[in-house]
């Protein structure tokens, strides 16, 4: 897919139209906690679509490290849903195979949501433990802390789960065969 | 008084949320009835990948509990509160999404038939109760413990109605009503980096050092916390960090002590960081 076929689903299909008003002022890139972080502030993550430069946009490490505090958004003077279209942007990378492989946030999500899809709730201990096996780096360096929360009997090692968790399953699959044209 | 109560995946393992939300409701008798066979309420990481599931899972919970003839849901979790008041504010100004949501939830017996207030317990404990409640056992010593609230980021935007977005107040009013002293201070809704803080440790240290700092800076004893994952990543972080230490209750803890509960009763030992006195 070419970038202005690109661009074309994220005006139409997600709202991304409103980044049109984006006046450049720089506020949300201001109040972003993680903005030092990011390749593209979201100021200037807004400025490369515009300019068409989709894939550049799809690919930035901004999707990634916005933490959705809703700063942004509460604080932008145009009124434009900043926190939302990056999710909107999100989707589409996972969509396209362009989130790369350095991003840790998605397989966190990954594991996320499978937790929820096997449980119907999240366990922390079983997150950690499916998360650890993409990134056993970070796992091990939460061990401490692991241990601590044991001894303070604050480690869940017995999921709490729906009467009968497949429900939540089931409804998510019914959700995808709605959504799936 | 009777609500709904949603106490969300994070509850169980809050360090003492759940004993002291416990011990606060049954001396002021409030009921919190738990939503039955209630599911994670999606949190942000359904929202960013997949709207219409994340929709599913908090109108799940949304519809169980009107199928129990329950309008008004409290949460204890910033997270769940936003999420929840998110995807009703998508939902009743979407018809069609509504439908949507309502044909899949059908699938298992449930619907969403009408409007559902979602409030977090500190609108309750603070709107909900008589202020005189909170003078009638309390401790003398309260005055010496100096308190700095902190709202984290998603309580108070942008679908939060609580308090305004930038400088909320009502976490400081309750503390003083129940007689402890506040300081002003300008971190009270910077984000502590979530469930980021597991996959981006490193880069979630400046801001939880930047809040911690400037709390220890205008002279607090301690920091009151009004969600599971806030608590954590402050408590957990000042260690991990070597930050300052300063103690990271939950707000019902302290409102435990003010209606003079038993230490015991309110799952202090259970903070990384310990109270002195406690």
């Amino acid at each position: 897919m070419d970038e202005v076929d690109l661009k074309h689903i994220f005006f139409e299909k997600f709202d991304g139209r409103k980044i049109l008003r984006c006046i450049q002022c720089g506020t949300c890139s201001a109040s972003c906690p993680l903005t030092d972080q990011m390749d593209y502030a979201p100021r200037e993550l807004f400025a490369l679509i515009r300019d068409g430069e989709m894939i550049t946009a799809l690919r930035s490490n901004t999707l990634w490290y916005c933490v959705s505090c809703y700063y942004c958004i509460v604080r932008c003077p145009q009124e434009i849903p900043v926190t939302d279209l990056i999710y909107a942007l999100k989707q589409m990378a996972v969509q396209q195979g362009l989130c790369p492989a350095c991003h840790k946030l998605p397989d966190m999500y990954h594991s996320f949501t499978r937790v929820v899809a096997q449980y119907g709730r999240v366990n922390e201990t079983v997150l950690m433990a499916r998360y650890a096996l993409r990134h056993p780096v970070d796992a091990l360096g939460n061990l401490p802390m692991a241990l601590r929360m044991f001894l303070k009997r604050r480690l869940d090692l017995f999921p709490s789960r729906l009467r009968q968790p497949d429900r939540i399953a089931r409804l998510l699959a019914e959700a995808k065969r709605q959504e799936t044209p | 008084m009777r609500y709904g109560f949603y106490s969300g995946c994070s509850y169980r393992s809050a360090a003492g949320y759940s004993e002291s939300v416990d011990a606060v409701s049954r001396a002021l008798g409030i009921e919190l009835m738990e939503i039955p066979d209630w599911n994670c309420c999606g949190a942000t990481a359904f929202f960013s990948v997949d709207e219409f599931k994340a929709l599913i899972l908090a109108a799940r919970n949304l519809a169980l509990a009107q199928a129990h003839g329950l309008d008004e849901i409290v949460t204890i979790c910033n997270a769940c509160y936003t999420t929840f008041r998110k995807a009703i504010k998508v939902l009743t100004g979407n018809p069609q999404k509504l439908a949507r949501v309502n044909e899949v939830l059908a699938t298992e017996g449930l619907s969403i038939e009408r409007t559902i207030a979602v409030r977090h317990l500190l609108d309750v404990l603070y709107n909900d109760v008589a202020e005189e409640v909170w003078f009638e056992k309390r401790p003398q010593n309260l005055k010496d413990y100096t308190v700095a609230g902190y709202y984290g980021c998603q309580l108070t935007r942008p679908w939060g109605d609580l308090d305004v977005p930038e400088h909320p107040g009502i976490l400081e009013r309750f503390l003083e009503r129940l007689g402890f002293v506040t300081v002003e201070h300008s971190a009270k809704t910077l984000c502590c980096g979530a469930f980021h803080s597991i996959s981006y440790a490193d880069e979630c240290r400046p801001l939880i050092s930047r809040i911690v700092s400037e709390i220890q800076f205008k002279g607090a004893d301690l920091i009151t916390a009004v969600c599971p994952m806030c608590q954590f990543n402050l408590d957990a972080g000042q260690q991990m960090f070597g930050l300052a230490p300063l103690p990271v209750p939950f707000f019902t803890q302290l409102a435990g002590i003010a209606l003079g509960l038993k230490a015991a009763d309110l799952g202090l030992k259970k903070l990384l960081i310990p109270i002195k006195g406690f």
